[in-house]
This record gives structure tokens, sequence and C-alpha cells, in this order.
């Protein structure tokens, strides 16, 4: 098994910018530009990382902020039979009124429904997305509804309750 | 046979046949699905009632809704109920199809689903247990007797109605109506 502590410090004098610390429990935490990403997954990829096990987006409202966090390990075969897993989360910020990145899916083929789904949930614009089409909604949306900012009150409210009931007469309810 | 019906059998034997073999679609929505494996096999056995699940909406004409209903089911709902054939009846299970349940304020939950679809029964409860169901299939057997389950027959009267609902929570409906719009309300 790769030693994560010379991991850390390859990643921490290869990359500017990248902050990087140990969990106790051997876990890896970056954060970094979004610039980076790439050559900083890429990196990550071919030092044993080799699963994107999901990513997952974080709207900081009052940070001004929407945080991607791709979750990365390792198949336990790679590891020389040792078994043990490699973990490794990595944070991006993006502004919030321009959310917009590239997408990996050159380098993690199933990134591409995690990032339609943001896409679709969040509002973050994937640049490199081959279909960025709608997933899970039916409907359009004033905002995208997983952003604090949607009021998902008033929306029930607006749209919801506007449909008016059949008018039944003499009906068995 | 209960002696007692059959004055009923003979006077209408197609609804008493409508009443002894109602057969449920399989079409699973939200949590309340899993009420209905223990309630069809072994445990509480359907089948004393009558009620078989059917593998096509086409040889069904039991239709339980059985869990909140997104906006994306709302669309299968419609599809499947539409492809039912006459005489059909609806049955609400669990609070979220009556009001949205847990689910009132989510963005994406149907809240009431009889403006969309006619509705013959709600069975209330979050879940309702197996015998739920079979309470409310004596009910229905009460409501067709009295030929009060007509769901049916409502949705032909007010189809218009129910096609404009319909249309508004999925823009872009994108098969033709089932019933001509200008007859009905």
């Amino acid at each position: 098994m790769r030693d994560m502590g010379t991991l850390l410090e390859q990643l921490t004098s290869t990359f500017d910018g990248v902050r990087a610390r140990l969990d106790d429990d051997g876990r890896m935490r970056l954060e970094a530009e979004k610039e980076s990403v790439m050559s900083l997954l890429s990196f990550l990829r071919d030092s044993g990382f080799d699963f994107l096990q999901m990513v997952s987006c974080v709207d900081w409202i009052d940070r001004g902020s929407m945080e991607l966090v791709y979750v990365l390990s390792s198949y336990p075969s790679t590891d020389g039979g040792s078994g043990d897993l490699l973990y490794c989360i990595l944070k991006v910020e993006l502004p919030r009124d321009r959310a917009r990145t590239v997408s990996v899916i050159p380098l993690y083929e199933c990134a591409e429904p995690y990032e339609r789904e943001i896409h679709e949930l969040f509002g973050v614009d994937f640049h490199g997305h081959p279909r960025l089409t709608p997933l899970l909604l039916e409907r359009e949306y004033p905002v995208p509804p997983f952003r604090k900012d949607f009021d998902t009150r008033k929306y029930v409210s607006d749209f919801f309750d506007s449909i008016p009931p059949v008018e039944e007469e003499g009906g068995a309810q | 046979m209960d002696r007692n019906q059959l004055v009923k059998w003979l006077e209408s034997p197609a609804k008493m046949g409508h009443k002894y073999s109602l057969h449920a679609v399989y079409f699973c929505t939200g949590c309340g699905i899993i009420e209905v494996p223990p309630s069809i096999t072994a445990r509480w056995d359907a089948e004393r009632f009558g009620v078989l699940p059917s593998a096509s909406p086409r040889h069904a004409n039991l239709f339980l809704i059985t869990g909140y209903v997104s906006v994306k089911t709302l669309r299968a709902i419609i599809q499947t109920y539409d492809q039912m054939p006459e005489p059909k009846y609806a049955v609400g299970f669990g609070s979220c199809p009556i009001n949205g349940g847990m689910y009132w304020d989510s963005y994406n939950t149907i809240k009431h689903l009889d403006k969309y679809i006619p509705i013959d029964g709600w069975i209330a409860g979050c879940m309702p247990r197996p015998e739920a169901i079979f309470v409310a299939v004596t009910h229905l057997w009460t409501l067709i007797d009295k030929d009060m389950a007509d769901g049916y027959k409502r949705y032909r009267k007010h189809y218009a109605a129910y096609r404009a609902n319909q249309e508004k929570a999925l823009p872009g409906l994108d098969w033709p109506p089932l019933f001509p719009l200008e007859g009905s309300e």
C-alpha cells in the first residue's frame, strides 16, 4: 500500500494552492481551486485512487459559493493484495453566481450521472459534458430546486395549490 | 358460494364478477408497496378476497397507489390508469396520495392525487397495515354493490377537467386525449 504521508507531501509540493491533511483513520482531505481539478484528479488516479465513488454538491449560500465534493477510493486489488482501501475527499469551491466547472468524465466515466444530476438540481454547469438533459425532474423550476434560495413552500402554494379540484356533483366521495 | 347472495348473482352477474375478482396492477410507488408482498402471500393471503396481482394494467381493474407520487410517477400513473379496461377502481394507499403527507412542502411531490385521476377510496395511515387493505377491499365491495365506486364514470364525465389538470402538472403531455374533450365537462 502506498504511504499516504509521502503522497500528501508529493501533492502539496506539486500543486499550488492545495490544502491537504490526513485524518486519523487514514483518509485524505483535499481542498483545491477549480482550475487544478483535472490535473489533481489525474494525479490522484495515477497514484491509486482509481474509483470515483460519487460527486456531491453543497450550497453555501452565506459564503456565496457552491462546493463540489469528489469522493475517491481505490479498488482493493490495486493495493498489492493488502485489501486496505484508500480514501480521499476532494472539495472544490465555485462562485455561486457563476457556477461552472469542467467535467471530469474524461478521467472517471462514472461521473456522468452525478454531474447531470448536480446540473439539474443545483444549476452547476459542467463544461464538456455530453448531455446535460433533465434526468429526474419533469417540470421547469424558477431556481434549481436544491439551491438554498429555492422557496419550496412558496412554490407549493404557487403551483400545486393553484391546480383546481375537479368539480364533482353527486359523486361517491 | 354464499346462498344469501344468490339473488345478487342472478340479478347482475357481471357486477358480482367484478367484485370478487379484483386484479391489482403491479405498480410500485413510494414505500407502501412494502405492505403488498405480505398481503398477497401466505401470511395475509389476499386471494381469499379475490385480490390478485396482475402483471399488465390491461388485465387489471384495481389500482393501488401505494405511496407518495412524484411528478414523474404521475405521468406513469395516468398512463397506467388510462390503459386499464373499465370498470376500474383506484384506491389511494397511505397518507401521501391524499394530501402529500410528510411531503406536504416538497417541490416535486403531487399533493392531491384526486385532482389528476378519480379515486374511489382512500386508505389513511402511514403506513396502513395489510389488514387495512382488506378493510378497504370489503368496503369497495359495498361501494360496487351500491354502484358508488363510479370513478371511471366520473373520469369520462369530467375528462376535460382532469386532462387540464394533468397538462398543468406535466407540461408536454405527449399522448392524445383518451376521450373526446368536447363532450365532457
